[in-house]
């Protein structure tokens, strides 16, 4: 078994009313694919939040990268933000920026590369996530599959140990889902790029997964390979897939 | 009443160090001597610049030609009525260049920029940018706080200079159809009556007030949490207690230096 990059260990954490997570542990390996699976408010997005090392649990550990972003120092931090590329439900690019400068932005704040070697490695990334044509725009002008996308490329354009996606299907049609799809698939084979995303509905993506961590009310219902998920005996996961 | 009174006090105390607190952020942050970013930072100052003071110019010059002119054309009538003509320089110098070129200037750029930064980053919150930045390990006050105060200081400084140029110059070139003192004569004694410690009060206090204005705005901006119905909250909100703020630190200053 590869070195564990995600540890949650008995977590507790709340965000406003809705959102909470209650003794929730898992554990994701060096290049595994994990999907937090649940409805709205089952507390996915709170958990994928902590996988990333951006909330505050009230109780129990969160280790990300042999980080605890509570109790560490603001520059271990800072260099866990660097390595962990994060895509919000809402694409989330800054909005006065055109995209390629969105995608840019991490580069020039977290490495020293020459303006040129910056703008090949950002087209680049661009056309691999098939929004190059619109890199003179800005965000506003984008639907809203193009603006996840562009957001992706700002996620892997820094070329992250761990990637975090929050609601994956959302705004993405087809081609984008599939393009999304295989985008994800390359760079876990190819760069070992580990993925923690949180999915509301079935979808093929299951595919790509190792695990899937089936949640409902903030708590952990089964953890499991993509294939068993359907045989988890849950009232919820029974309406998740259709089994009712 | 007691318990209110208590209460609303810690608030403002709490409310004064939060906003003194970021403004010593800001300024680490602009003497950092780290590089990374150091690019978007002057492309944000250079845009604050830009919109703050460059596209305020015009309805700038307008209201300080209309107030040079009310001010210059009411001393110049009541003036020689009570035998003090002669001192008409003076009251320019006074009311012009010390106080309501700076104060007014600060009030156009509150009304102007300092609602645009609020908004703008009260939008950002709800668009999820904000959380954005931070989760790429982007300083949020380095990225939005800092080249706003920069530009805002730079900007409202400049704009105060030419504030009192146009007031004071302007206003008496289109006072004088009912004027009838030289136009030479109007300038050497605004020459004699201005000193350069006028000058040196009006630069602080403008740059003050740049600072304030930036800061209480980003502040609000940054203090909307998820609802697109806080924006227009906080911005009336940073509307008020900056005009406050700026009128505190304007005692402050003329107290300060001339009292």
């Amino acid at each position: 078994m590869s070195e564990a990059v995600i540890e949650l260990d008995h977590v507790s954490a709340s965000e406003g009313i809705l959102e909470h997570v209650e003794d929730f542990s898992l554990t994701v390996h060096r290049g595994e694919a994990v999907a937090l699976v649940g409805s709205n408010r089952s507390g996915k997005g709170l958990a994928l939040k902590l996988c990333a090392g951006l909330g505050e649990p009230s109780a129990g550990s969160v280790r990300v990268l042999g980080v605890d972003p509570v109790s560490a120092s603001a520059e271990a931090v800072l260099q866990l933000r660097r390595r962990v590329g994060v895509v919000f439900a809402k694409p989330a690019l800054v909005s006065n920026m055109s995209v390629y400068d969105n995608v840019a932005l991490p580069l020039r704040y977290h490495a020293a590369l020459t303006e040129a070697a910056l703008h090949g490695r950002v087209m680049a990334c661009l056309a691999e996530c098939g929004v190059d044509l619109f890199h003179d725009h800005f965000p506003g002008g984008l639907a809203m599959g193009d603006a996840r996308l562009a957001a992706l490329a700002r996620a892997l354009v820094v070329e992250p140990d761990i990637l975090i996606v929050d609601e994956v299907l959302f705004g993405l049609d087809a081609d984008e889902l599939i393009r999304f799809r295989g985008l994800l698939g390359k760079y876990r084979r190819e760069k070992g790029l580990t993925i923690v995303v949180s999915i509301n509905a079935p979808t093929a993506l299951f595919t790509l997964m190792d695990r899937l961590a089936l949640m409902r009310d903030g708590r952990l219902v089964a953890l499991c390979p993509p294939a068993e998920a359907a045989r988890v005996d849950d009232p919820m996961v029974r309406d998740f897939f259709g089994n009712n | 009443m007691i318990a209110w009174t208590g209460k609303k006090t810690v608030e403002g105390v709490t409310y004064a160090a939060d906003i003194l607190f970021l403004s010593y952020l800001a300024f680490k942050e602009l003497l950092s001597p780290a590089r990374r970013g150091r690019h978007e930072a002057l492309r944000g100052i250079a845009r604050q610049i830009l919109f703050t003071g460059v596209d305020a110019l015009p309805i700038v010059a307008a209201i300080a030609l209309m107030l040079g002119l009310i001010v210059i054309i009411q001393a110049g009538i009541a003036l020689p009525q009570v035998g003090a003509g002669a001192f008409l320089a003076n009251i320019v110098v006074v009311a012009l260049v010390r106080e309501l070129g700076p104060l007014l200037t600060a009030f156009i750029v509150v009304g102007r920029s300092g609602t645009a930064m609020c908004t703008e980053l009260g939008n950002m919150k709800v668009g999820q940018e904000v959380a954005a930045l931070e989760a790429m390990g982007i300083s949020v006050v380095r990225f939005l706080v800092m080249p706003r105060m920069v530009g805002a200081i730079v900007a409202i400084t400049c704009l105060t200079v030419f504030f009192d140029l146009v007031a004071v110059i302007g206003g008496f070139l289109v006072a004088k159809v009912t004027l009838t003192i030289p136009f030479l004569v109007y300038l050497g004694e605004i020459e004699q009556a201005l000193s350069i410690a006028d000058v040196v009060i009006t630069v602080v206090k403008s740059a003050l007030f740049g600072l304030t204005i930036a800061v209480i705005c980003c502040h609000h901006g940054l203090a909307v949490v998820g609802s697109s119905t806080e924006v227009p909250q906080q911005n009336s909100r940073a509307m008020l207690n900056t005009v406050a703020a700026c009128l505190v630190v304007d005692i402050i200053v003329s107290v300060g230096f001339y009292v």
